[in-house]
């Protein structure tokens, strides 16, 4: 009787827990990644979950895994994956070799940014410059930070809220080409425009 | 002359420092829905940025929607508690810790680059489990 009472009490404590699931789903590039049970009711676990379209109960070191079928997601399960945010877009700007002119087909980019930013809801915007090896590495840190704050000001001058924007050079630390130093690369002069 | 280029570098370096503090931002919400820091409670709306430490709450019908600076995204579902307890992102490495407790509803997550930096560099806790998240999409959800 007396060893009864606690392992009840322990029951009823995580009987609200034992439902806790998990969906596992393909990403949005159709590949399919894995959740691993790293502990379960302050046990250390194993298992790895990799199955995709499945549903798991938790709560257990060795859980049960079964696929979606035929009934697939609940009602609010498919509601919450519509509600995710777009994925974040990345885009690229090149410019003329130690200015911060852009080339012509990145000034035919533009347009497409400033749009991208317009469609979305609560946006921020993190514009990175970069540059080749041509020149020294503070004059570099300089270019760079100069490209990014060009990019930001053309898109402030659009109307776009400079508080979701933010400009950083990183010089020729970052190539997109690997090359040795003072060699120019039309590929690593450029400017990289995360929008979220 | 010499030493001017060097020094704007720098400022521009530095720069980055106050957004670090940033991780997420929100893009959508709607109902109850809410986001508790310290004491306070500030009501989410879209361009909310959060900081590691908050606590995302929602009523009944209460939706969110977040953008993490690492690209992970969330969606949090109604009647939901869900704590941003650990946050660390290293923006040039893109690497990091990332630590999410689910106490309570339901939670959809896009896993984005600190996932993909290290083994179980994010991880999401549940009342009776502790997951480690290996780069995939996937929803949480903890009755109440």
């Amino acid at each position: 009787m007396m060893r009864l009472r606690p392992s009840l009490g322990l029951a009823l404590l995580l009987g609200g827990c034992a439902t806790s699931s998990l969906v596992l789903l393909p990403d949005d590039e159709g590949s399919q990644g894995s959740v691993a049970v790293l502990e379960a009711g302050g046990k250390p676990g194993q298992a790895v979950i990799d199955a995709g379209n499945s549903r798991t109960k938790l709560g257990t070191s060795s859980p049960v895994t079964r696929p979606l079928g035929e009934n697939g997601l609940k009602k609010q399960e498919a509601a919450l994956l519509t509600s995710l945010p777009p994925a974040a877009r990345s885009f690229l700007l090149y410019f003329d070799q130690g200015t911060v002119t852009l080339t012509p087909e990145s000034v035919l980019a533009l347009n497409a940014i400033k749009a991208e930013i317009a469609v979305r809801s609560g946006p921020e915007v993190q514009v990175t410059g970069h540059t080749d090896t041509i020149g020294s590495e503070a004059d570099n840190d300089r270019l760079s930070a100069q490209r990014a704050e060009e990019v930001l000001n053309w898109l402030a001058s659009q109307g776009i809220d400079r508080s979701i924007m933010s400009a950083v050079g990183r010089g020729e630390r970052e190539l997109k080409e690997p090359t040795v130093d003072n060699f120019a690369s039309a590929a690593n002069r450029r400017v990289e425009i995360i929008v979220r | 002359m010499l030493r001017l280029p060097f020094g704007l570098g720098l400022i521009a370096l530095l720069a980055a420092s106050p957004v670090a503090a940033e991780i997420a931002r929100i893009k959508q919400s709607s109902g109850i829905a809410l986001v508790e820091r310290g004491g306070q409670r500030l009501k989410s709306a879209p361009g909310l940025q959060l900081l590691a430490g908050d606590k995302l709450v929602t009523g009944k019908d209460g939706r969110m929607s977040l953008t993490f600076v690492d690209n992970t995204r969330f969606a949090v579902g109604p009647n939901s508690q869900v704590s941003l307890s650990e946050f660390q992102y290293d923006r040039t490495r893109q690497k990091g810790t990332f630590l999410t407790r689910v106490d309570r509803g339901s939670l959809a997550v896009v896993s984005g680059k600190i996932a993909k930096s290290n083994r179980d560099a994010m991880k999401v806790r549940t009342p009776n489990t502790l997951l480690g998240v290996r780069g995939t999409k996937f929803i949480v959800a903890v009755p109440e």
